[in-house]
C-alpha cells in the first residue's frame, strides 16, 4: 500500500488513519497487530492480501468475548477472490482503496447506533451467552438469518460464520448443538437445507467411507459378476468361466461356449471375495472412519444432524435487544450445595439484620470471577458445563464452613458468604480456593489457564445487598 | 336299494373265483399285490432288521460326531420370506450344529431381500445370495452350493419346518455307507387339519410317498430326494455339477448320482412338514408339475438306464422300469381296463363298479392300518384319518388318476413342461432346444 498517497488525504500515524472524526486502524500483518489496544478505534481496516492472516483476525476479533471487540466494524481491503464463509460474513465491507474510507462511515455510525441500543444482561448460561453475542451481532448488522456455508474448514462441512467463529473448526458440531438450544428455545425457527453425518464419536464430519467385508471389516475385496447359464442351469463368479487361453467363457458344468447375454446367459447378480479373509458375500458393509478420532462406525450408527438455513423468530429478534430468558436454566437448582440469587439476597438480607444485633458479629461476600470460563466451556460442551461447575462449587464448598452459602449467579460468578470470620481470615480461604480451581482446570484441561479473579468484602449493615452486589460485580468485571 | 344290494350280493356268491380274476384284475395283480403285498413283506422284513440297523446307525453316529463335517444348509426359493424367520428359528434349535445356513433369493419381488439381510445381519442366515433377475429354482440352488463351504450340503424348502435332530438324522446315512451320495428326508404334511384336500395328501403322504420311499430304499431303488429336504455329498454334487433345469430336478439329480453308482436313500426319521395345496385346484398345477416329470425325465432325459451300455446298472433300470410301469403304464392301463369292463362287461358294471370301490376302500383301510404299525411318526393318530379314508378311493383312484393322465399327455404330445412358468422361459427355452 503507497501510503505516501493515503497521507495527502488522510492523517495516517502509525497505521492509525483519521478521518472526520473517526478513527480507522490498519491491520496488514502480525507486526502491526496490538489488539488489545485496537478497542479504541472506530473501525478496523484489514488488510486481506494474506487470506489466513485476515481470518484469523477475524477470528480474534468475532469471538471475543468483549462486545467492544466483537462488534467493531472491520473493513476488508485487498481482498482476492475467495470462497472464504467468514470473509464473506464477518465484515462490515469491502474497499478497494483508502479512497472509498468515507464511505464506510455510514455503516459505522449505524453500527455505533445499534449498539448503543443494547441492553446489557446477566446472561447465566454458557448457551445464553454466546447466542446473546450472536444475537448482537446480528442485531448491529441488521441481519436476522443464519446461513449455513459449506467449508472444507469445518468438522461438519458446513458453517455458520457468525457463530462459528467463536468455535475451532474442530468443534463445529457444537454450532449446531447451539442452534438445537436456540431452536428450542423458540428463538430462531429452521428451514432444511441439507443433511450430514457425523462421527457418533467425536462429531467430526470428515469421515472416509469405505466398502468392506462383513466378517473381517477388511476393504481389501474384488467384486465379480455372477453368470448364469441358462442350458444347464449353472451359476457361479464369472472367473469360473474364464479359460487360460482365450477370452471366451466356457460353463464348467456343460463345457458350452457363453455366446449371447440374454440369450444363453445373464449376469444376475455380484459376488464379492474379501482377499484377507476368503469370506464370499454379496452384500458389503459400508463402514466410515473418522479422520479426527479414528473411530470406525457402521454407517447407520453415524449421527444425522440437518443444516438448516435459521432465521429468527419474533422471540429471538426481541432478545437481541433485551437479553434472552431461557427457559431450562436454573443452574442453583441443577448443583447440589448451591442456592439462587433471590434466595442468597434473601439470606443476605437476614445475615445484614444477624449482624446488625451483634457488634462482635460479622460477614463477607466473596466474588469469584472466572474470565475466561467461556473459552473453556467452548472447548468443553454444554454437559460438561454442569460437571465442571458442580465441582468448582466443591472446591469452594470445602474452602469455607458448612455455615456459608454460595450462589451461581452465572458459570462466570459465583457469590459467596463467609460468615463470622475476619476479613483477611475470609480472603486466605478464598486464595486457597482460586489457587485449587486454577489447578483443577489446568490439569484437567490439557494446561488451560483459569483467569480467577476474585474479591472478598465485608457485608455492609447500612447498604442495601443488591446494591452492593452489583457494585463489586461491576467492579471485578471491570477489572477481569 | 334293498334290492339292489342283495342282486349285487347274490352276484358276487355266484360268480366263481376266475370270473372274479378276469373282472377285478387291475385291482388284484396290481394295486393289491404291488402296494400292499408286496410293500407289507419289503417293509416286514425291514422292520425285522431294524435292531441290526440301530446299532450300525449308532456306530454312524458316533462317527459323524467324532468328525463334526460343516454342513451346507442351502435354501433356494423366490418370495419365501416369510417362511424364513421359521426356518432359521427351526434351524436355531438343530441338534448337529456344525451348519451354515444359506439362503438364496431367486429374483424376489416381496419383501424377502429386506427380511433376509435384516437376519443374516443379526446372525440368523450365515450367507444370503440374491439374482436380482430370476434364474429358476435350479439356478438358485446351483448359486447356493457354488459358494457353500460344507462336506454335506442339505437342501431345504423355505416353507417347510424340521424336528431338532432333522439334520443330525439326514447326515447319518452317510456315515452308515460310504458309497450314499444322497439322502431323502420324511416329509409329513403339517396343514393336515386345513381342509379335507390336505387331509386326503397327508393320507396319500404318510401312505404311499412314506411307506413307498421305505420299500423302495430298501430295494436300492430309490429315485426321488426330496427338494424339501435331501442332503448330497459334495463330492457327489461335483460330479453332476449341481441341479439341471426344473420342474422335477430332484428326481432328475436323483437318477443323475445314480447312474454314478451312487446309492440313495432314504431316512424315515428326519422329519420335515411342509404345507401342501390347500385347495384341489392348486393341487391339480402341483401334481401336473409332479407328473409331467416322469415323461420328461423318465421317458426322455435318462432313457438311457435302459440301454445296456457301460454305466447300465441293474438297479437303475429297476427304478425307472418301476416307476414308468407303475405310474405311467398302469394309468394307460387303468383306462383300458375302463373300457375292457364297458365293451365285455357293460351289463355287469353296476357290480363291478361298486365292488371295485369295496375293494380298493377295504384295502385302503388295511394298508393305512397295517403300515401305521410301522411308522414311528404320525402327524396324528390313525383315528383322526380313519374317516377320510373312504374317499380316497376317489381322491386316488379317479381324481388323482385323471391329473395324472392329462399330465402325461401334455407333456408326451405338447411338452408342455416346458412351458411352465414355475422355471423361466430363457431356460426352458434351451432346455427344450437340448432335449434335457
Amino acid at each position: 500500500m503507497e501510503t505516501t498517497a493515503i497521507k495527502s488525504k488522510f492523517e495516517f500515524n502509525d497505521n492509525v488513519l483519521s478521518f472526520f472524526n473517526k478513527s480507522f486502524y490498519y491491520l496488514e500483518s502480525f507486526s502491526t497487530l496490538k489488539i488489545d489496544t485496537l478497542n479504541k478505534y472506530d473501525a478496523i481496516i484489514l488488510d486481506a492480501r494474506d487470506v489466513e492472516f485476515a481470518r484469523i483476525i477475524l477470528k480474534k476479533f468475532r469471538s471475543h468475548s468483549n462486545i467492544e471487540f466483537y462488534l467493531k466494524p472491520i473493513f476488508l481491503i485487498n481482498t482476492k477472490t475467495n470462497n472464504d464463509p467468514l470473509l464473506k460474513e464477518l465484515v462490515d465491507g469491502t474497499i478497494i482503496s483508502f479512497d472509498q474510507i468515507p464511505e464506510t462511515i455510514n455503516d459505522i455510525n449505524q453500527i455505533s447506533i445499534k449498539t448503543a441500543q443494547l441492553e446489557s444482561s446477566n446472561s447465566n448460561s454458557f448457551e445464553v451467552q454466546l447466542f446473546k453475542k450472536v444475537l448482537n451481532y446480528m442485531f448491529t448488522r441488521e441481519t436476522n438469518t443464519f446461513t449455513p456455508h459449506p467449508d472444507i474448514n469445518s468438522s461438519i462441512g458446513y458453517c455458520f460464520p457468525t457463530i462459528s467463529v467463536n468455535f475451532e473448526t474442530f468443534e463445529e458440531a457444537k454450532v449446531l448443538d447451539l442452534l438445537e438450544w436456540a431452536e428450542k428455545e423458540n428463538l430462531i425457527w429452521p428451514d432444511f437445507l441439507d443433511r450430514v453425518y457425523l462421527c457418533s464419536n467425536c462429531k467430526n464430519g470428515h469421515l472416509s467411507y469405505r466398502e468392506i467385508c462383513p466378517n473381517c471389516d477388511s476393504a481389501n475385496m474384488r467384486s465379480e459378476d455372477l453368470v448364469h447359464h441358462f442350458p444347464c442351469g449353472y451359476i457361479g463368479a464369472i472367473s469360473d468361466f474364464r479359460n487360460n487361453v482365450d477370452t471366451v467363457l466356457n460353463c464348467p458344468k456343460c463345457s458350452k461356449n457363453l455366446r449371447h447375454i440374454g440369450v444363453d446367459y445373464d449376469k444376475p447378480s455380484i459376488i464379492n471375495h474379501c482377499q484377507n479373509c476368503n469370506e464370499v458375500f454379496q452384500d458389503y458393509l459400508v463402514k466410515a472412519k473418522c479422520a479426527h478420532c479414528k473411530t470406525d462406525t457402521d454407517v447407520q450408527f453415524l449421527l444425522s444432524k440437518n443444516i438448516n438455513v435459521y432465521k429468527l423468530t419474533k422471540k429471538g429478534r426481541t432478545a437481541a435487544v433485551g437479553g434472552i430468558s431461557a427457559s431450562d436454566f436454573t443452574l442453583s437448582d441443577e448443583i447440589f450445595g448451591t442456592v439462587n440469587l433471590k434466595t442468597f439476597a434473601t439470606m443476605m438480607h437476614y445475615e445484614q439484620e444477624r449482624i446488625k444485633t451483634n457488634p462482635t458479629l460479622s460477614a463477607n461476600i466473596v466474588i469469584i470471577y472466572i474470565e475466561n470460563i467461556f473459552d473453556l466451556y467452548r472447548k468443553i460442551g454444554k454437559s460438561k458445563e454442569r460437571e465442571l461447575l458442580a465441582e468448582f462449587v466443591n472446591i469452594v464448598r470445602d474452602g469455607i464452613t458448612p455455615a456459608d452459602f454460595i450462589c451461581i449467579n452465572n458459570p462466570s460468578i459465583l457469590s459467596v458468604c463467609i460468615n463470622d470470620v475476619a476479613l483477611n481470615d475470609a480472603q486466605l480461604r478464598v486464595m486457597k480456593i482460586t489457587d485449587k480451581l486454577e489447578e483443577l482446570v489446568y490439569n484437567n484441561f490439557e494446561g488451560f489457564a483459569l483467569n480467577v479473579f476474585t474479591q472478598t468484602v465485608q457485608l455492609s449493615k447500612e447498604q442495601s445487598f443488591d446494591k452492593q452486589l452489583h457494585v463489586l460485580i461491576k467492579e471485578i468485571v471491570e477489572k477481569g | 336299494m334293498i334290492d339292489a344290494f342283495d342282486e349285487f350280493l347274490n352276484y358276487i356268491t355266484t360268480v366263481g373265483p376266475l370270473k372274479l380274476l378276469r373282472i377285478f384284475w387291475f385291482f388284484v395283480y396290481f394295486e393289491f399285490a404291488r402296494f400292499f403285498v408286496f410293500e407289507l413283506a419289503v417293509v416286514v422284513v425291514w422292520k425285522l432288521r431294524e435292531p441290526a440297523r440301530k446299532i450300525l446307525y449308532s456306530n454312524a453316529r458316533r462317527r459323524l460326531f467324532i468328525e463334526r463335517p460343516l454342513v451346507s444348509i442351502i435354501v433356494p426359493g423366490k418370495n419365501e420370506g416369510l417362511h424364513i424367520y421359521k426356518l432359521a428359528n427351526s434351524l436355531k434349535e438343530q441338534t448337529y450344529s456344525n451348519f451354515e445356513f444359506i439362503v438364496i433369493d431367486d429374483g424376489s419381488d416381496d419383501d424377502t431381500e429386506r427380511i433376509c439381510k435384516s437376519l443374516q445381519k443379526n446372525g440368523f442366515i450365515d450367507l444370503f445370495l440374491r439374482n436380482d433377475v430370476r434364474g429358476g429354482k435350479a439356478s438358485a440352488a446351483n448359486l447356493g452350493y457354488r459358494f457353500s463351504k460344507g462336506k454335506i450340503i442339505v437342501h431345504l424348502d423355505a416353507d417347510c419346518s424340521y424336528d431338532n435332530d432333522a439334520i443330525e438324522k439326514i447326515i447319518i446315512p452317510f456315515y452308515l455307507d460310504d458309497n450314499v451320495g444322497a439322502v431323502g428326508g420324511n416329509i409329513l404334511v403339517r396343514n393336515y387339519r386345513e381342509n379335507l384336500c390336505t387331509t386326503l395328501q397327508a393320507i396319500e403322504y404318510s401312505d404311499t410317498i412314506s411307506v413307498g420311499r421305505i420299500t423302495s430304499s430298501a430295494l436300492g431303488i430309490y429315485r426321488v430326494v426330496s427338494g424339501a429336504f435331501g442332503a448330497f455329498t459334495r463330492e457327489a454334487l461335483d460330479r453332476v455339477g449341481g441341479w439341471d433345469i426344473g420342474p422335477g430336478l430332484d428326481g432328475d439329480i436323483t437318477v443323475k448320482l445314480r447312474k454314478l453308482k451312487y446309492r440313495i436313500v432314504f431316512e424315515p426319521e428326519a422329519i420335515c412338514q411342509t404345507s401342501v395345496p390347500n385347495s384341489f385346484k392348486k393341487l391339480i398345477k402341483q401334481r401336473l408339475r409332479w407328473d409331467k416329470s416322469i415323461i420328461r425325465f423318465r421317458v426322455r432325459k435318462h432313457r438311457d438306464v435302459f440301454y445296456p451300455n457301460e454305466t447300465f446298472s441293474f438297479s437303475n433300470f429297476i427304478s425307472s422300469a418301476e416307476n414308468i410301469t407303475y405310474n405311467l403304464l398302469l394309468n394307460i392301463k387303468w383306462w383300458v381296463y375302463l373300457f375292457d369292463m364297458a365293451i365285455n362287461y357293460t351289463s355287469l358294471l353296476k357290480f363291478i363298479f361298486p365292488f371295485n370301490i369295496l375293494l380298493y376302500t377295504a384295502n385302503n383301510f388295511l394298508k393305512f392300518i397295517i403300515f401305521s404299525l410301522f411308522r414311528n411318526r404320525k402327524n396324528a393318530p390313525v383315528i383322526y384319518f380313519i374317516p377320510y379314508l373312504p374317499c380316497m378311493v376317489i381322491y386316488f383312484g379317479f381324481y388323482l388318476r385323471f391329473v395324472r393322465t392329462v399330465a402325461y399327455i401334455q407333456e408326451f404330445f405338447f411338452k408342455r413342461s416346458y412351458k411352465d412358468v414355475w422355471n423361466p422361459q430363457k431356460s426352458s427355452a434351451h432346455a427344450k432346444e437340448l432335449g434335457i
